[in-house]
């Protein structure tokens, strides 16, 4: 590896982060350390409410931490920035614009010319396979396609840190599968630096150059799993559910998250018979 | 498509083309409604002239009156006014309330003059202002200036705090400015607030017209309701309210509706019963 590829992209350092509301603070996460070398891929799982989104927007540069810096490129982040692209939770993207221009926006904000923001637009409407509703509106499309569309308008405007929050919880089980592949093999190819939350442990090993598991809120990164990794596009799902290593790796991930969810009433109800027996 | 499909096809296109023009003509039912037994109350109750004019009598009054000219000059004086005052009131609105909408701050330290000044908008000036601005358009387009600007700026304002603020961030993160995210992102999504305070607006900026016409103008469609109070034709005051309505029908349909079936209701900001 070139010393280009081996230096930090993202530092985040004694991150805090306290919300103030009307009852007083809240504490949303804990104390958080974080590096992300450049062209890495780092996936986040955590249980609801540790606080994942809150660590991505204060990355994104849109919550000011209450303690502790973040550094990109050994810049401090203090607000949004254009080489750091963000697929939201809640998608955000633009209800009043179509599928093709939700898509150009990030280009025609920064003055492609209309031929080649075409072009590169209808490429990656093919790509996620959003052919025939280049000119329909978010509100007629499907959870799933939406979700499409905003991860496609924040590839296309080429960022060099891409920050995903559970950009495919909404897309069906079998274009999902398509995605993750289409979408690890973009980011090698491009050497993109990608901070990716998802709430499938299969998803994060499968993508994930390395797992961070957070603990419950406030939450704090309890552990770090490497994953080992694959050849350059190596990445499909066929190798990964019959390769045992990665399995066993999932296992163990999964394991990890288990321990960190309250655990259901009648889960506890068993855990207890099962104690007594 | 499939050949099998077509004929199923035609005949649902031909219900729903039916099940359309059922629907158009459903909102002039009322009107069919009301004029029915306007003819009936005169018929059976057979009313005084001055109380209650016949359907015929005020017909034949809007034909005289067309036919005078005295209803064109008082129609372009009276819309005259209203327009003029009503785009001073949308502009000023507009920009005063998406100001205050960006502003929280503001908005809080401005509310109180805010307040003050609805309260007492529109035709409650008609009193001083007459004194101040004299009798003609002036005092017509200030109060018509005056309620439409307070009904505009609120629902601007409103409109412009409650767009989803992670719209904004998804394109700060693309890059955008402060200028980007005021035009792709404060502007469309105020927009339903907007052209509801717009609608809302025209409606009482008729009122302020109307209003400042009675006492204070030489001509208009309220002068000339007024004056015919004096010699007591009541065909002429129902005329006048019809043609009033009709005007304010005629400029929602195919003045107003027509943007937002455009614009909000295109986006899927408001709900649009004429989704396929
Ligand atoms: N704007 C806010 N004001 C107050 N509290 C907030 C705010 N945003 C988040 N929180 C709180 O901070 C905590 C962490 O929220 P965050 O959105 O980061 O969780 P998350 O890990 O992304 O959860 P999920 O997996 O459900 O998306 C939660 O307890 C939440 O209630
Ligand atoms: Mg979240």
């Amino acid at each position: 590896m070139d010393a280009a590829a081996n230096a930090e992209k993202i530092a985040v350092s004694g991150f805090r982060h306290f919300f103030d509301t009307e009852d007083g603070p809240v504490q949303a996460t804990g104390v958080v350390d974080l590096k992300i070398r450049a062209g890495e891929f780092v996936t986040l799982v955590g249980p609801s409410g540790c606080g994942k989104t809150t660590l991505l927007k204060a990355m994104a540069g849109f919550i000011r931490p209450t303690e502790g810096t973040i550094h990109c490129d050994g810049k401090l982040v203090t607000k949004p920035g254009r080489e750091r692209g963000v697929v939201f939770q809640e998608l955000a993207i633009l209800p009043w614009r179509t599928v093709r221009r939700n898509i150009g926006h990030g280009l025609e904000i920064a003055g492609v010319p209309k031929v080649e923001r075409e072009e590169k637009v209808t490429r990656l409407i093919d790509l996620i396979g959003l052919g025939g509703f280049e000119d329909r509106y978010p509100h007629e499309l499907s959870g799933g396609m939406r979700q499409r569309v905003a991860v496609a308008r924040t590839w296309a405007a080429d960022p060099d840190v891409i920050l995903m929050d559970e950009p495919f919880a909404a897309v069906d089980a079998m274009t999902r599968l398509t995605l993750q592949e289409e979408l690890g093999r973009l980011c090698v190819a491009t050497r993109k630096t990608v901070f990716f939350i998802t709430h499938s442990v299969d998803e994060a090993v499968f993508l994930g150059d390395r797992v961070l598991v957070m603990t419950r809120r406030p939450g704090t990164i309890k552990a770090e799993i490497d994953i080992p990794r694959r050849a350059a596009g190596g990445r499909d799902w066929e190798s990964f559910t019959t390769d045992v290593e990665m399995q066993g790796i999932a296992e163990r991930v999964l394991k990890l998250v288990r321990a960190e969810r309250g655990l259901t009433p009648a889960e506890e109800a068993r855990a207890a018979a099962g104690a007594g027996a | 498509m499939s050949v099998q499909a077509a004929p199923i096809a035609t005949t649902s296109t031909a219900r729903r083309a039916l099940g359309r023009l059922a629907w158009t003509l459903v909102p002039a039912a009322p009107f069919v409604i009301v004029t029915l037994i306007w003819i009936m109350a005169t018929g059976i109750l057979n009313p005084s002239k001055e109380t209650l004019p016949p359907v015929t009598d005020v017909l034949a009054s809007i034909k005289e009156l067309a036919l005078s000219g005295q209803l064109a000059t008082n129609v372009v004086a009276s819309l005259y006014r209203l327009l003029l005052g009503s785009i001073l009131g949308i502009v000023t609105g507009l920009i005063g309330g998406v100001i205050v909408g960006l502003n929280r701050k503001l908005a809080e330290s401005l509310n109180p003059v805010v307040v003050f000044f609805n309260a007492i908008s529109g035709i409650v000036w008609l009193p001083l202002m007459i004194t101040w601005l004299g009798i003609g358009n002036a005092l017509a387009v200030f109060l018509i200036w005056n309620t439409v600007f307070f009904i505009v700026f609120q629902n601007a304002a409103l409109g412009v705090q409650l767009v989803p603020e992670v719209y904004e961030q998804g394109v700060r993160a693309l890059g955008g400015g402060r200028w980007q995210t005021m035009r792709s992102v404060i502007l469309p999504g105020a927009l339903p607030y907007i052209l509801t305070g717009i609608r809302t607006g025209l409606g009482f900026g008729w009122r302020a017209l109307i209003a400042a016409e009675l006492v204070g103008a030489a001509t208009g469609l309220g002068t000339m309701i007024f004056d015919a109070a004096e010699y007591h034709r009541s065909d002429i005051i129902v005329a006048g309210c019809l043609i009033i309505g009709v005007i304010a029908i005629v400029m929602d349909r195919w003045l107003l509706l027509p943007i937002e079936r455009r614009t909000v209701r295109r986006w899927g900001l408001v709900a649009d019963t004429e989704k396929e």
